[in-house]
């Protein structure tokens, strides 16, 4: 699964960077790679059986808490 | 910098409009909590919708050619505005990966059982992603396609179920307390019509920005009365069933039976669903998308579509414990966490843009 993963996630980097530097596109490239990082590390801890907080189950009991819902 | 070269026309903006507002009800039905009130709660949450829909196509009014994310620069300045940016561009993430865990939910529930929901996911991702990266133009002229095709199975499905329909189940009207209508219709008037918030980061891209409320406003009530359609049918069929069941309108059209021939045609909504969910999730993923390359002041917004859609479907796998948290956070959380970003950003720009005397006549004038 790992595996898979990774293979997809250079697949999308070597189609992506290379365009983005033959434009010069720094910034695009920057905002790019952050996010195709945050991706990367957040999918590997899905399909590595880490249980990632379910943000809105914590908004809501926030709201629900803050408020006496 | 202009990151859209598509334009739509008012006619092509309605058209959206509907489609984005059935993807919320082609799912759930919204304010199916007020029981057999349920019609009087869509009312007044339409009429409160009309309201929110006012303050931001005023907003929009004043800067016809800007999407909020340029707006609130305007208006705020480069540090704050770009912080309020992130606000609605969270907004906008949140809401799309939240749309899809239902998505995913109602399909592995009702349909494909033993389907991973990563699977499901990937798949609407990567349709509209596909349908975000040709632009505004193209998801215009598709959602006319899908809006036709829905329209067309919601009136099927209604008169397939003419026959199990028992007015009764409509009476007593009123039977409910009034601050719990008053709840109800509220949580209508966010989820779908104050949603259509989300339009700040389109209407930059249409033309004739003087029509612009007459033309929301039109398609939030035809897209109303569909959904008063849809729920009154699902009450007269269902009764109090309505009530217990999460996605009434699946269990409705189970009932159509035409003499053995007609059988199991729940499998329509399943269709409809998606066709829906598709254009609401890539109008939002659109403006998550060209929210982002804006505030990064970047080319195109193209290279951010895939990491983004990737981030949204972990976001939409890991939102909820379990199908019980969804519900609460629809029907309770979302009814509050919803106005900040869809009546306080909107009023608040739309006040201090006024104050500061924004944006300035020789621009207007030009």
């Amino acid at each position: 699964m790992i595996a898979l993963l990774v293979i997809g996630f250079v697949i999308l980097a070597g189609w992506q960077i290379p365009y983005l530097v033959r434009k010069r596109w720094w910034r695009e490239l920057i905002v790019f790679s952050a996010l195709w990082s945050a991706g990367f590390i957040l999918s590997v801890m899905l399909s590595m059986g880490i249980t990632l907080p379910p943000i809105t189950t914590i908004i809501n009991k926030s709201i629900t808490g803050l408020l006496g819902m | 910098m202009l990151l859209e070269k598509g334009r739509i026309s008012n006619f092509q903006l309605l058209i959206l409009i509907m489609g984005f507002v059935s993807g919320t009800f082609s799912l759930m039905t919204p304010g199916q909590d007020a029981g057999h009130d349920a019609w009087v709660a869509i009312v007044l949450g339409l009429m409160e919708g009309l309201c929110i829909a006012w303050i931001f196509t005023n907003l929009s009014r004043k800067f016809p050619d800007k999407t909020i994310i340029e707006i609130n620069t305007l208006v705020y300045g480069r540090y704050l505005g770009k912080c309020i940016s992130i606000l609605f561009i969270w907004y906008l993430f949140h809401i799309s990966a939240i749309v899809l865990s239902i998505f995913s939910t109602f399909l592995n529930v009702e349909i494909y059982h033993f389907t991973p929901k990563a699977v499901i996911l990937l798949c609407m991702m990567l349709v509209c992603a596909s349908t975000v990266n040709r632009g505004i133009e193209v998801l215009a002229r598709l959602s006319l396609i899908l809006v036709i095709i829905s329209i067309t199975l919601i009136c099927l499905e209604t008169l397939l179920l003419i026959t199990h329909m028992d007015l009764k189940n409509l009476l007593p009207v009123m039977d409910i307390p009034v601050n719990k209508l008053l709840w109800v219709s509220h949580s209508v008037a966010t989820n779908p019509f104050g949603e259509v918030v989300v339009f700040l980061m389109v209407f930059a891209f249409v033309d004739h920005p003087k029509k612009r409320f007459s033309t929301v406003a039109l398609a939030m009530i035809t897209a109303g009365s569909f959904l008063l359609i849809i729920i009154a049918r699902n009450s007269m069929v269902l009764g109090q069933a309505a009530l217990t069941s999460n996605f009434p309108t699946y269990l409705a059209v189970h009932m159509i039976d035409l003499g053995d021939i007609l059988t199991r045609a729940e499998v329509v909504v399943a269709i409809d669903s998606i066709i829906m969910v598709l254009v609401k999730v890539s109008v939002l993923f659109y403006g998550t998308v060209m929210g982002v390359a804006q505030l990064f002041d970047l080319h195109s917004y193209r290279p951010l579509i895939l990491p983004i859609g990737i981030l949204m479907v972990i976001f939409a796998m890991t939102n909820f414990g379990n199908m019980i948290e969804m519900f609460a956070f629809v029907n309770k959380g979302h009814v509050l966490y919803a106005v900040p970003f869809q009546i306080g950003i909107p009023l608040i720009t739309l006040i201090v843009a006024r104050l500061r005397g924004l944006p300035p006549k020789w621009e207007v004038e030009n």
